[in-house]
């Protein structure tokens, strides 16, 4: 038997016929399924193509329902292993937890005008600034609106977080990738208050923006929140 | 695929798209089974170390100092006693050094998951020209 590519786990059931025709197959056991696709031999790179392809599937089946996605490149060397992955108590735990839940990443980004916002405050270190455009006197200047960003961050990122409020079931935020990133939050939540958490992020964005701008994507399945406290398989 | 709200500051889109959604899920969350992982993802790890280091680095600072001072001619000097060819000059400088930063970012992404090389130059081009619609179908 060949190797497979691992794309996740999920219950067992029809694969559409999209994925079918793009050799996607599932190896069902009992109550849950490992999603899989024949691998030639070499290595799993991770190019564009192939990363995209890993998320167009675990996406594409989890509209319908629960898929627990697996990290790019796990590869199964039978459909065995497939058969020990999928007999892991903590597998069926994580199916379980996930059976209704989606993630929606949302991340926050301010426009530029922030930065005047922020330096409204800082008037003398502006002047100073201003009267002699040295190297020591922008860096004065910018390491003040820096920690007046990170002051202004961490209050909108928790004006957010308490609008949200129990419409989030778990949350993981990563520090903001860019210099007027606002937060980058993995929110869990249940399939059925993703309308009512955009439609409260609408009210958010009426208070806060501008300048600051919400990126929302999902309803995705559970990237975030599918962490093995035991991952070791015999 | 994307929608906005009627204001515009809540973008929406139901799934992931392109690879800067993608990778970070991909490459950093996910359920991990070690017995079955076969690729090294060790280089791949630094990249969002990477992005991450810009924001507290003295160009950062200047690039902060710089756009405080731009905005604050802007709106005070309406007067206009600071010559225009002044105020454009230095927007576009920071414009520049901001893509530069940025770009310098996605190259390093790049070079370290391999699509630096080969047809990867292509991907990277039909990324940053937006059409995403033939996703990939060029790559390798």
């Amino acid at each position: 038997m060949s190797r497979l590519y691992l794309y996740g786990v999920t219950r067992p059931r029809e694969v559409e016929e999209r994925l079918a025709e793009q050799g996607i197959f599932l190896i069902a056991a009992e109550d849950c399924a490992a999603i899989v696709s024949d691998l030639d031999e070499g290595p799993v790179e991770a190019t564009r193509r192939n990363l995209l392809a890993h998320a167009d599937v675990v996406e594409q089946l989890h509209v319908e329902a629960v898929v627990l996605p697996a990290r790019f490149g796990h590869v199964l060397e039978s459909g065995e292993e497939a058969f020990e992955l999928l007999a892991l108590p903590e597998i069926e735990q994580l199916l379980e937890r996930h059976e209704t839940t989606c993630e929606l990443t949302l991340k926050g980004t301010y426009e530029e005008s922030v930065l005047a916002e922020v330096g409204a405050e800082l008037g003398p270190l502006r002047a100073a600034y201003r009267a002699e455009p040295s190297v020591d006197a922008g860096i004065a200047l910018g390491e003040a609106v820096g920690e007046g960003l990170s002051e202004r961050r961490a209050h909108d990122a928790s004006l957010v977080l308490e609008g949200l409020g129990p419409l989030i079931i778990d949350l993981v935020s990563s520090g903001p990738s860019g210099e007027l990133a606002a937060f980058d939050f993995a929110l869990l939540a249940d399939r059925d208050s993703v309308e009512a958490i955009a439609a409260r992020l609408e009210e958010l964005a009426a208070r806060l923006s501008p300048p600051l701008h919400f990126k929302l994507v999902g309803p995705l399945p559970p990237y975030s929140f599918v962490h093995l406290t035991s991952p070791a398989v015999a | 695929m994307q929608r906005e709200s009627s204001a515009g500051y809540l973008t929406r889109a139901p799934r992931s798209s392109g690879l800067a959604d993608v990778l970070e899920i991909l490459l950093d969350r996910g359920l991990v089974i070690d017995a079955y992982v076969r690729v090294s993802l060790v280089g791949i790890e630094l990249l969002t170390i990477d992005l991450r280091v810009v924001i507290a680095s003295v160009d950062t600072y200047l690039r902060f100092a710089e756009a405080v001072n731009r905005l604050d001619l802007r709106a005070v000097d309406d007067s206009k006693s600071v010559p225009d060819l002044f105020e454009k000059g230095g927007e576009e400088m920071a414009e520049t050094k901001t893509k530069g930063a940025v770009e310098g970012g996605m190259d390093a992404i790049k070079e370290k998951i391999g699509l630096g090389g080969r047809g990867g130059d292509d991907d990277e081009d039909e990324e940053r020209s937006g059409s995403r619609s033939r996703s990939g179908s060029n790559d390798r």
